[in-house]
């Protein structure tokens, strides 16, 4: 198993490697410069040169990749254009802990509810509660987040004044932004978990174990979940991700001074050095995830053999 | 196994969780927090904080790097140049005390107020200006504006490409309290200038000894506006308090200022009517709804969009075509109906309000020059269309916000309506955009220009020819009549207030009417709702936009 | 123990048993006729009437989204600013927007583009997304390490730098889109299937066909594929409102379509920012796409019960 994972992380490096590498090269192909466009094409282009040359955007794209490889491995991730004068990993933590926080109210609010919900579902099959889950999983994917938060905010924030209609000063007001992102994530898992369920339930070890006498609640917690556990594990990689990096339209309705925003806003002024600080991060932990889940496979299923343990 | 990893997933996330909570900010605004405005019983004397929103991030408050108007937002607010515009968006007096211009009108001689200081106690002299001018003028300026010091002081642009020392550029300090600037050309708006936040002044020794943490939190700047700032977050805002150094101190009425940012319209719309906000923009659909609201009010600014021609397109470089699309726009539906959030339909570049001399605005002066006229337009596309030999198929760059969207549409709609012509809408990001412009690879975009200072001067340079070239560049449409360029030179060179308003006036109309190098479409408004308790918040319609200084609330007297 | 209880089964009178027929004919008698695992499905996905009901109604959205637009007295693009933002009426079903545009006309106009993106989205997941996980589960080792080392890399890549990079190079339009969607779309499907055939791969019936010969092609058409149904349906359902979404943001920065055409992504998206004064604008469409997954939800479990195999009793 430790080679295993010392073999993963190998690849997580060589992989974060490629991926800064051609990021890099596609981020310079974007259109204009950090500075802000309509100004500064009004520039003598002497001036302009003179600008580019201070931040070293002149040099040929290679020598730029290859001095930023060089800080990088120094664990300096350069200063943002953007945020004038910020260093890139200030900027990336400051938005990080809010993303993070309603990410992972969200994710653990969608696991119980859509666990939940999805488990009844396929025990009591054809029920009410499992219609009632169809109902709630069919909305939660194609009712999109900002609209739900939108509604959440104006009726639980501004009509019945529960709980603050936007911004970021407590933990409060971290409610509303985690419900509305943990709807979609719910549908997920209920969806995933009833399907498999309904497929594991008509299996000869689940007649065995009822046979064996084991009550309901053990047949279905140890026998069943363990065993239908596995897409839901398969999309929480991503859905924890997608989760935790933040979301533009969801930060901006409640005004949480998140990460997604910060992403688009970075690409789009072309703030090189905060566009491959994200990027290292985020991939990062994209791969570090997928590397978990991955194992998590074969602790749950021993069935699943992982390469490199004997197969490989 | 399974158990240690699933403690060790709840012991990370909870360690996260925690140190997420230390992310909050602002803290409880307790009294300062305003109550809903329909709800006048609450003591409103206890109300001591203004609480105002902005939609975009306030990325710096480094001044030489700012170019977005949150950015200016605050920083008029802290800081203070020479001049600053009072309440009927005239410069007055600020931390200049009194002035003389030479004869020629090239020389301007600044005195300081006396005991002038920082609000860490330093006294503010004149080299404090020439610091952060020269700044402004150097390579070190990010923002883009060095144009709006290099124009006019003599030898800045010369300083800025490091072929002449600091010492040689025309800004002087002649002693503590005496600026001396040297101008190129004769600038009667230069006053105007001076209210920017790139003219304000800067400590050199507390900028230098800051170095690359220079405006990156509160505690690393100090101010001398009419407030200091407390806290600053460029995705959450800023927390104002009152300057105590600031040496009009005693006429700021309201001691905290919390400027909040929310990216989503109908977001702030819900924190106002929760009573979280004192004042709120309405988007266009809005409008409607509150016109008749007694906090509903707009506000016209010296910003015109308008269409650009590309000169040198085969299908637009017909005048024809470009007069035939000038005259097919019904401008006043696009304002009325498309906007309707205090825009008004543009009769030329100039906007409305802009100065021009005792006998009227310069729109006054010069009229409707650029007016809807669908059987014109018609006929004007048939002689177009006859000279092209065919129908020309066009397309109109745009960048892809949702307002200039729907300009688009519209545009598109009334070409549709009006021509006959189905124009192909070409969206793209808004460095797209104009990388496409700057390459010269578009037929026509819509733009949009906001004035920086009063005067017609500041629309109408912007498509004087280069002197290489012998055209516009290409962002400007590569506008090749010398007659244009001459004009404006000339202008810009003239003493006598009224021949330069005329040189002003003729070459308006022969950019917009003869050339129509450019179609204008409307001035940009804003509809907002403020609440009642809150009086004299000064909206500029150029510049920087909004004043706190002056502004008070309703029942706190002041002496 | 054992001996004295064989030996009271062996003191049953002979007289209690009776004889099953064995009849040389009904041992050869076929009790069902021949049907492969696709007709199989087919039949019994006609006997879930809440899924038939949920085809029809597709049917008849499709029909709609191609027919409504024809038979609407508006064209799409069609301004009226003398009735603008009106609510629904007799003369507009829907009411109209900000241009005074039918919105009955635009949203199934937009339906239309929908559906194909909806279609494109879930023809890459089914061909792309189960090919290659499917693959790289089952040659496994070296192969499998590379194929998902591709899939962190084509993540981890910001998406929305390519897609700008794709508006520079590319013309507006669905052929764009469908290019933006198809380098991450199917990455989802491919994970899943992928962790659901390692599950499956060191099962008994794979192990059973593989000792009785069966070619690799059929164990995975006939043994693992089929298995996999449920999460291949159920992704599906995610992948198709999520490309839908997509295309409006795409198209908002420029890449798919541009005014005066519309997706149902695109109604909702301007529908939201009018939310407050003029409701309808989003509610209509979203009707219409929640309808619309509503209808393939209930057909996707359907079809799923009709092609499990251990489903079939």
């Amino acid at each position: 198993m430790l080679k295993y994972i010392g073999k993963r992380l190998v690849y997580l490096v060589l992989t974060l490697l490629i991926i800064i590498t051609v990021t890099f090269f596609l981020m310079k192909k974007l259109p204009g410069t950090p500075f802000d466009t309509e100004r500064f094409s009004m520039l003598a282009p002497e001036q302009q040169e003179i600008m580019l040359e201070k931040y070293g955007l002149n040099d040929p794209v290679p020598v730029q990749y290859i001095k930023y490889l060089g800080n990088l491995i120094r664990g300096d991730l350069g200063t943002s254009f953007l945020y004038t004068g910020r260093p890139v990993a200030d900027v990336i933590f400051s938005r990080l802990g809010p993303s993070m926080l309603i990410g992972i109210q969200a994710v653990l609010l969608g696991l119980a509810v859509g666990l939940t919900l999805g488990i009844i579902a396929a025990w009591k099959h054809n029920s009410g509660i499992d219609y009632f889950t169809m109902v709630i999983a069919v909305l939660g994917v194609s009712v999109p987040n900002f609209v739900v938060a939108a509604l959440l905010q104006y009726y639980v924030g501004l009509q019945w004044g529960i709980l603050p209609v936007a911004f970021w000063t407590n933990w409060a007001c971290s409610v509303l932004p985690s419900i509305a992102l943990s709807f979609s994530a719910t549908a997920m898992f209920a969806r995933f978990i009833r399907t498999e369920m309904l497929d594991v339930l008509e299996q000869d070890y689940i007649t065995t174990a009822r046979a064996k006498g084991l009550s309901q609640f053990k047949v279905l917690m140890v026998h069943a979940v363990r065993n239908s556990i596995i897409p839901v594990v398969t999309i929480l990689g991503p859905v924890v991700v997608n989760l935790l990096t933040g979301s533009l339209a969801v930060e901006s309705i409640y005004s949480v001074p998140g990460i997604g925003s910060l992403f688009v806003d970075c690409i789009k002024n072309n703030d090189y050095s905060t566009i491959m600080g994200i990027t290292v991060f985020y991939s990062a932990f994209y791969i570090f995830v997928i590397m978990v889940v991955d194992i998590l496979y074969s602790v749950i299923d021993p069935r699943i053999r992982i390469q490199g343990s004997k197969e490989g | 196994m399974k158990k240690k990893l699933v403690s060790t997933v709840l012991a990370s996330a909870l360690l996260v969780s925690t140190l997420a909570g230390c992310g909050f900010t602002g803290g409880d605004t307790g009294s300062g927090t305003p109550t809903t405005s329909g709800d006048p019983g609450t003591a409103t004397t206890t109300r001591d904080t203004l609480v105002y929103y902005d939609s975009n991030e306030i990325r710096t408050l480094v001044q030489w790097a700012a170019s977005d108007t949150q950015s200016f937002t605050i920083l008029n607010n802290t800081f203070e140049g020479l001049f600053r515009l009072d309440a009927n968006h005239e410069p007055e007096k600020a931390l200049c005390e009194d002035y003389t211009v030479s004869e020629d009108g090239l020389t301007y001689t600044f005195t300081l107020r006396e005991g002038l200081e920082w609000s860490n106690g330093t006294p503010l002299t004149a080299n404090d200006f020439v610091f952060a001018w020269l700044k402004q003028m150097s390579a070190d300026a990010t923002n883009g504006y060095n144009f709006i010091m290099t124009d006019y002081i003599v030898n800045g642009a010369e300083y800025g490409e490091n072929k002449v020392s600091a010492e040689e550029v025309g800004v002087k300090a002649v002693d503590d309290r005496t600026l001396e600037v040297h101008l190129k050309n004769p600038t009667p708006y230069f006053l105007y200038l001076t209210t920017l936040s790139m003219y304000f002044p800067l400590n050199e020794a507390f900028v230098t000894e800051q170095g690359d943490n220079y405006g990156i939190k509160a505690e690393n700047m100090i101010y001398c506006g009419p407030y200091v700032i407390t806290s600053y977050d460029p995705a959450v805002g800023t927390t104002l308090k009152k300057n105590d150094k600031y040496w009009d101190a005693e006429n700021v009425a309201i001691p905290n200022v919390e400027v909040k940012i929310i990216k989503d319209a109908s977001a702030a719309l819900n924190a106002y009517q929760a009573g979280t906000l004192d004042k709120v923009n309405l988007s266009s659909s809005d409008v409607a709804k509150y016109k008749d609201d007694p906090e509903f009010h707009t506000v016209t600014e010296f910003r015109v969009t308008y269409l650009q021609y590309n000169m040198e397109d085969p299908a637009l470089s017909n005048a024809n075509i470009r007069k035939a699309l000038g005259y097919a726009i019904d401008r006043s539906i696009l304002a009325d109906t498309i906007l309707a959030d205090g825009s008004a339909a543009s009769e030329g570049l100039v906007s409305f309000g802009v100065s021009g001399s005792d006998e009227g605005t310069f729109r006054e002066l010069n009229g409707n020059i650029s007016s809807f006229d669908p059987d014109l337009a018609k006929e004007y596309w048939e002689k177009g269309v006859a000279e092209l030999g065919s129908e020309p198929k066009l397309s109109l760059l745009i960048a892809d916000d949702s307002v200039t969207k729907n300009i688009a549409t519209f545009v598109q709609s009334q070409f549709r309506d009006n021509l006959g012509i189905e124009v192909a809408i070409d969206s793209k990001t808004s460095k797209a955009r104009n990388e496409l412009m700057d390459n010269n690879n578009y037929q026509f975009a819509i733009t949009a220009w906001g004035a920086d200072y009063d005067d017609a001067m500041t629309f109408l340079d912007l498509w004087i020819a280069d002197a290489k070239t012998g055209k516009s560049t290409p962002y400007r449409g590569n506008y090749a009549n010398p007659a244009y360029s001459e004009l404006i030179l000339s202008a810009k060179a003239d003493a006598n207030a009224e021949t330069r308003l005329q040189s002003m006036l003729d070459a308006e109309k022969l950019l917009v009417e003869e050339d129509a190098v450019v179609s204008p479409l409307y001035y940009k408004g804003f509809a907002y709702l403020q609440s009642a308790e809150v009086q004299d918040l000064i909206m500029h319609p150029l510049g920087s936009p909004v004043e706190f200084k002056f502004a008070h609330f309703a029942d706190s007297a002041e002496g | 123990m054992n001996q004295e209880k064989n030996m009271d089964y062996q003191n049953i009178p002979r007289e209690l048993f009776t004889k099953v027929q064995v009849d040389q004919g009904e041992r050869e008698r076929i009790g069902r006729p021949s049907l492969t695992a696709w007709q199989d499905g087919w039949i019994r996905l006609k006997q879930n009437k809440a899924a038939v009901v949920s085809l029809f109604v597709i049917i008849a959205i499709v029909a709609l989204a191609i027919l409504g637009p024809v038979f609407s007295p508006y064209n799409f693009a069609q301004t009226d600013y003398s009735a603008t933002y009106q609510g629904p009426s007799l003369a507009h079903l829907f009411g109209t927007d900000m241009y005074g545009r039918d919105q009955f006309t635009r949203i199934w106009y937009g339906t239309r583009i929908s559906l194909l993106i909806g279609f494109v989205a879930a023809c890459l997941d089914l061909f792309v997304g189960v090919t290659y996980g499917a693959v790289s589960a089952l040659l496994g080792g070296k192969v499998d390490a590379i194929m998902q080392r591709i899939i962190e890399i084509l993540v981890g890549i910001p998406h929305l730098i390519i897609v700008i990079l794709l508006m520079m190079v590319l013309p507006a339009g669905v052929g764009t889109i469908i290019v933006a969607l198809a380098i991450t779309g199917w990455v989802n499907m491919a994970r899943l299937v992928r962790a659901r055939i390692l599950q499956l791969k060191n099962q008994e019936f794979v192990m059973a066909a593989e000792v009785l010969g069966t070619s690799q092609k059929n164990i995975i058409l006939r043994h693992l594929i089929p298995n996999t149904v449920g999460i291949i349906v159920i992704n599906a359902m995610f992948t198709i409102p999520s490309a839908i979404f997509t295309e409006a943001f795409l198209s908002f920065i420029g890449i798919g379509l541009s005014e005066p055409q519309a997706s149902l992504g695109v109604l909702i998206n301007n529908g939201y920012s009018v939310l407050q004064s003029y409701p309808y604008l989003l509610i209509c469409p979203a009707i219409v796409i929640i309808l619309i997954m509503v209808c393939f939800s209930i057909l996707g479990d359907g079809l799923r019960d009709a092609l499990d195999p251990r489903m079939s009793k």
